[in-house]
Parts: structure tokens; sequence; C-alpha cells
């Protein structure tokens, strides 16, 4: 009963010293709010880069295996791709333990795609029927081709929605024959949309043919581009990555310190690190935010010290009226506490309208992270406490008779 | 009611070494008594009514408010003491900036259990004749009204002993006279109370005078076995 009239009485006190209250709340304010935007722009953002590059990847029980050594990268044309991932590579891959199957795949990029007047150049991957599968793509309208079109080398074709939009804008692509390098496919299928990868890029812009239709009608090649062995386990990836990796070295007769001839990429420790990498720039503002916010704290300590020292009298009256000093302690940090907590929940509110304005900016989907601006008023109420500490103590200590006095 | 046995109060001085700001001091005072402590700046008074008031602890002797021996007792004892049984007058007024009379009243409420009974803050105000400004800021008051709003406040735990500390010395003569009518009023009510003061027409309310000097009493006399009629028209 005691302690809500308190309450009631620290609120009408924080009312009636308007000024001082708000510059008290002030530094709370713009660290509440700066952690809030902060932490949760860090957050929107992991989760964004997560989005992109799950599209990129489509399963994470993966690993992929490309052609071509080291650093030299580049984009494969018709002719850049090193003819040295073998299909007997991806046979042996394949029979390796913890490896459950494997998909193939052979690309080509810049190659002329009309129909009829329209012309498009997308990315040309031959795959193996499993494709679909173990990309985790999804058909829009028709269907994927069969291992049955892959063994006839049927001239049949799956576009991406890109590629629709370029050369059929407005038709039902299905049944229609396109020319790819002049040789002519049917499209029997339309993949669904899977929007921008990592880098921004679209992945939609892409026509799949089978791998074999590929290799013998349209490329001319006995060797692949990309391997993709979905494993048994994934959390074995690093030791399926290094059994892989022992096996290419095997068969292509590499000696150290001779290099790869292959990259392979571990989506699930690539995933690691991306997010790691954004979760240290995350921390690190989360950092400055918490600096700003003690700088709030101390702001709330050097006022209420002065207050304490201006509020004397009061002390000694509310003293002479039967005050304890516990009770003067319990006024002061009330006090303090309702600060910082008003504080908090203004710079939640301010943190709030400042995410949309970020996300706006940024291009991010405004992404509502609750536990950073839960986290936030906590923390302001903790703010509050450990620096009302200090000016409660001392109102505590001010001496009645002599504050009475003066 | 109160007995004040041997009371000393030495001071440890800033330069070192000490001050005895009372030596051995023993009286009594009675329920219903209107004392009025007198006597020249370092007599003593102040050091006496802080002790009495409770704000203060002997540094030896006893002190027996209402059958309670109170010289030993803890900060937080004290405070309940204080807050039950004590109500404190100054020369000040010392009402709380930016709160109004009704809520100065109320203040000792807060800190008995912290129920707060406006009613009897407001008929408090009325025995002050001060309900019609309740809600006004104790900076809207003038001096005389504030020292009637500190007088509500002081009795509205209904304490056993009044202390006022020069509660005239702050206010012209006529509101001066009025406020000593107020505690006129408390004493033929029964209620005892205990006045510092330099003014001969101040002490003359008192029943009885006690003169301090150098830290121990000069003399302590009953000046008037009755009270005195009241010098200023009847209040309600």
């Amino acid at each position: 009963m005691k302690q809500i009239t308190l309450v009631r009485q620290a609120a009408v006190c924080l009312m009636r010293y308007r000024l001082r209250t708000i510059l008290m709340m002030l530094g709370v304010v713009v660290g509440i709010a700066s952690l809030a935007i902060l932490t949760s722009i860090g957050e929107a953002t992991k989760r964004e880069t997560m989005r992109r590059f799950k599209n990129m990847i489509g399963t994470f029980d993966t690993i992929m295996v490309r052609a071509g050594g080291g650093r030299s990268r580049g984009m494969p044309t018709l002719v850049n791709v090193p003819p040295t991932l073998r299909f007997e590579d991806a046979k042996a891959i394949a029979e390796l333990p913890g490896v459950q199957t494997v998909a193939e795949m052979q690309s080509a990029f810049d190659i002329d795609i009309r129909y009829r007047n329209r012309a498009a150049s997308p990315a040309v991957f031959g795959v193996s029927p499993n494709w679909l599968t173990l990309r985790s793509d999804e058909m829009a309208d028709g269907e994927f081709f069969t291992g049955g079109h892959d063994t006839a080398l049927a001239r049949v074709a799956v576009i991406g929605t890109d590629v629709r939009s370029t050369l059929f804008p407005d038709e039902d692509p299905l049944g229609k024959t396109i020319r790819i390098a002049e040789v002519p496919f049917q499209v029997i299928g339309i993949l669904k949309s899977r929007g921008a990868g990592p880098a921004g890029g679209s992945l939609d812009d892409v026509i799949l043919i089978p791998l074999n239709t590929a290799s013998r009608r349209l490329f001319n090649r006995d060797y692949l581009t990309m391997v993709i062995a979905q494993l048994k386990d994934p959390a074995q990836s690093d030791a399926a990555t290094n059994r892989v990796s022992e096996l290419l070295r095997e068969r292509h007769h590499i000696q150290p310190p001779g290099l790869d001839d292959f990259v392979i990429t571990n989506p699930a420790a690539t995933m690691a690190r991306v997010t790691q990498a954004s979760s240290t720039l995350a921390r690190i503002l989360t950092g400055v935010a918490i600096m700003a916010l003690l700088i709030g704290g101390i702001v709330i300590m050097s006022l209420m010290s002065i207050a304490v020292s201006e509020r004397r009298r009061e002390i000694g009256v509310r003293r002479s009226l039967g005050a304890s000093r516990g009770d003067v302690v319990f006024q002061f940090l009330l006090e303090a506490v309702s600060v910082a907590f008003l504080g908090g929940l203004a710079g939640v509110l301010i943190g709030l309208g400042g995410m949309q304005i970020a996300a706006r900016v940024e291009k991010l989907p405004p992404v509502l992270v609750w536990p950073p601006f839960a986290l936030a008023v906590l923390l302001s109420v903790v703010i509050g406490i450990v620096f009302g500490i200090y000016p409660a103590w001392k109102a505590s200590r001010v001496d009645p008779i002599q504050a009475l006095r003066s | 009611m109160i007995q004040i046995e041997n009371i000393t109060k030495t001071y440890a001085r800033s330069g070192g070494g000490t001050v005895e700001a009372l030596k051995s001091v023993t009286f009594d005072i009675s329920e219903g008594e209107f004392v009025a402590v007198r006597g020249a700046s370092g007599s003593g008074k102040s050091t006496l009514l802080n002790i009495l008031g409770c704000l203060d602890r002997p540094s030896s002797g006893s002190y027996r408010l209402n059958s309670e021996d109170v010289a030993r007792y803890s900060d937080k004892q004290l405070s309940r003491v204080r807050n039950a049984k004590v109500g404190f007058i100054f020369q000040a007024f010392n009402l709380l900036p930016r709160t109004t009379a009704l809520e100065n009243v109320e203040i000792p409420m807060v800190y008995a259990d912290g129920h707060v009974d406006r009613q009897r803050a407001i008929a408090a105000l009325e025995r002050v004749g001060l309900a019609s400004r309740a809600r006004h800021y104790a900076s809207e008051l003038s001096g005389g009204e504030q020292q009637r709003v500190a007088i509500a406040r002081a009795l509205i735990n209904s304490p056993v002993l009044v202390l006022a500390d020069e509660p005239t010395g702050n206010l012209d003569f006529k509101t001066g006279q009025e406020v000593m009518a107020l505690l006129q009023e408390l004493h033929y009510d029964g209620r005892t109370i205990l006045l510092v003061t330099h003014d001969d027409a101040v002490a003359a309310y008192a029943s009885r005078e006690l003169r301090l000097q150098d830290g121990t009493i000069l003399s302590n006399k009953v000046v008037s076995i009755a009270p005195l009629r009241p010098l200023i028209g009847d209040r309600p």
C-alpha cells in the first residue's frame, strides 16, 4: 500500500518537474531507439541474407562440386569450363559412403535462344532429372523432364519465369518450340520463381534441358560443370566434403603440392560463415547502442545527483514527517527507474518508426523483430536501477537537521 | 509524558575536539502542557528540539516519549515515532514546492501505512480555515496560509507532541498572532506543545518556560497555571 502510494507520488513528481524528467530521459531514449533499430536491422539483414542464400542453394543437405581450379572463376561459357569433372567422377561420388544421391549439371551462358522474332540469352543448364528435387525447385506449370526424356535425348526444355516473360509475354509457352543455338526444343514446363540470389541477381533467367540431350546434341561435351551430392546426414557435410575432395584428387592424379582442379562448396559451412559474419556485425552495432544506453544511464545518474542537492530541503521535510532512509532510497530509485522505463518506451516507439524508415531506405523487408524491443525495455529498467542507486543512496545520506536548517 | 533524564549531546568538531551542545539536561513535560523553550543562540535549543523530535539521538541519557524509550532507537524506529507521535512546525514553513496544500497535508499519511485518507486531509485543512485553498500550490499561498497548512500537516497523524520552531519568525505581527491563536486552540484541546522562540509576546502563550544557557537548564518555571483565554476571536 505504502509502495503503491509512493509510486503514484513519483509519477506526480516526474510530471511536475517535466523539463528535468525529459532531459533525464533523453539519453535513454536515444540509446534504446538506436539499440532497437540496430539490432532489428541486424536481425532483418541476417534473415534476408539467409533467405537469399537458401534461394540459391535450395537445400542445405547438399554439397556442390564445380569444375575449375582454385580461384580461377569467371562465367563459364561454352568454351571456358575446364574438362576435368567427368561423368565417371559423378558416379564415383554417388558411391561414397554418406552420399545419398547426386545430380549432374552442364551449363553454358551466352547462348542465343529464339522464339519467333524474340531473343533471350539466359543460362542454359543441362541437368539430370533429379535436379528438381535436389534443388527443391518447384514447377509453376507443366512437367519436369523424366529419365525417359534423358535417355531418349529428347529436345524438351523447362524455362524460368524471366525467360517466359521475355519470350512469351502474352502467350502460353507450353508446347511451343524455342530454338537453343538453332536447335529446336519444345517447352514442357515452367519453374516457379525463386527471386533474387545473395548477390541480387535473378535466379529465374534460366532454361533447363535434359543432361544427355545437352551433352550430345547441344554442347558436345563429355564433362560436367557441377555435381550436386545429396548427403544422408547434413551434419556430416565437412566429412563428406573431405571424402569427395580425396576421391577427386585421387581420380585426377593430383599429388601435393598440386592444386585441386575442382571447387567444393559446402552450403551448410558457407551459411554458418555468412551467419557468423552478419552476427559479428550485429554484435558490434549492439555494442555501440549499449554504449549509448550507458551514456543515457550516466545522464540520469548525474542529473539525479544534482537534483538530490537541489531537493535537500524536500528530503529533510519528508524525513521530519516520518520518511525513513529506506523510504528516501525507494523514492529516488523509483524516480530513476520510472524515468528510464519511460525513456525506454519512448525509445522503442521511436525505434519502431526508425525501423520502418530504415527498412525502406535499405530495401529490406520491414521485418519486425520483437525480442530486441522487449529486451530494450527490460534493459532500460536495469539501467534505471543501476544508475539510480548512487543518487538514491546520496539522498538517503542527507542529514535532515542540516537540510531543514539551511 | 516526556521524561528527559541526564541527556547530553556531544558533536565532533571539524577541526578536532568535541563540542558539548547539551550537558546533562533533565526535565519532564506532562500531557497537555504548552512549553516555551528560550535561550540565546548556541544555548542548545535546536539540539534539544531535534532530540525531542527524534531527528537526532542523544549521546547519553534517556528520553521517554509517551512511555517509549526512544534514546537508542534505530533510524527506522525513529522515523516511525516521528511519523506517529511528533508534529513539526518550522519557521520556514517547509511545505514541499510544486505540491498542493492538500498533498502536503497528506504526506505523513503516506509514510504511516500508505493509506491516504483524503477526507481526513480536507478536514484538517478546514480546521485551519483553508479548505478553499486545498488545491492551491504552496507557492500560491501567503506566509500565514503556508504556516497554517504546515500546522494541518503536523496534526494529521494526531501526534502526542507538537514541536514548533520559531513558528512566527517569518510572519508579520498580525499573521503571527493568527498562527499563535491556532496553537493556543490546540493547547486548549489538550495537545502537548513545545515551542522555541525569542519573542516574549509569543512565549507569553505558553504555560511553562524553559530557559537554556550553554547546554544546561537555567530556569524551568510555570508561568501560568490555567490556560489563558483566547486573545483573538474564537474559531469553530
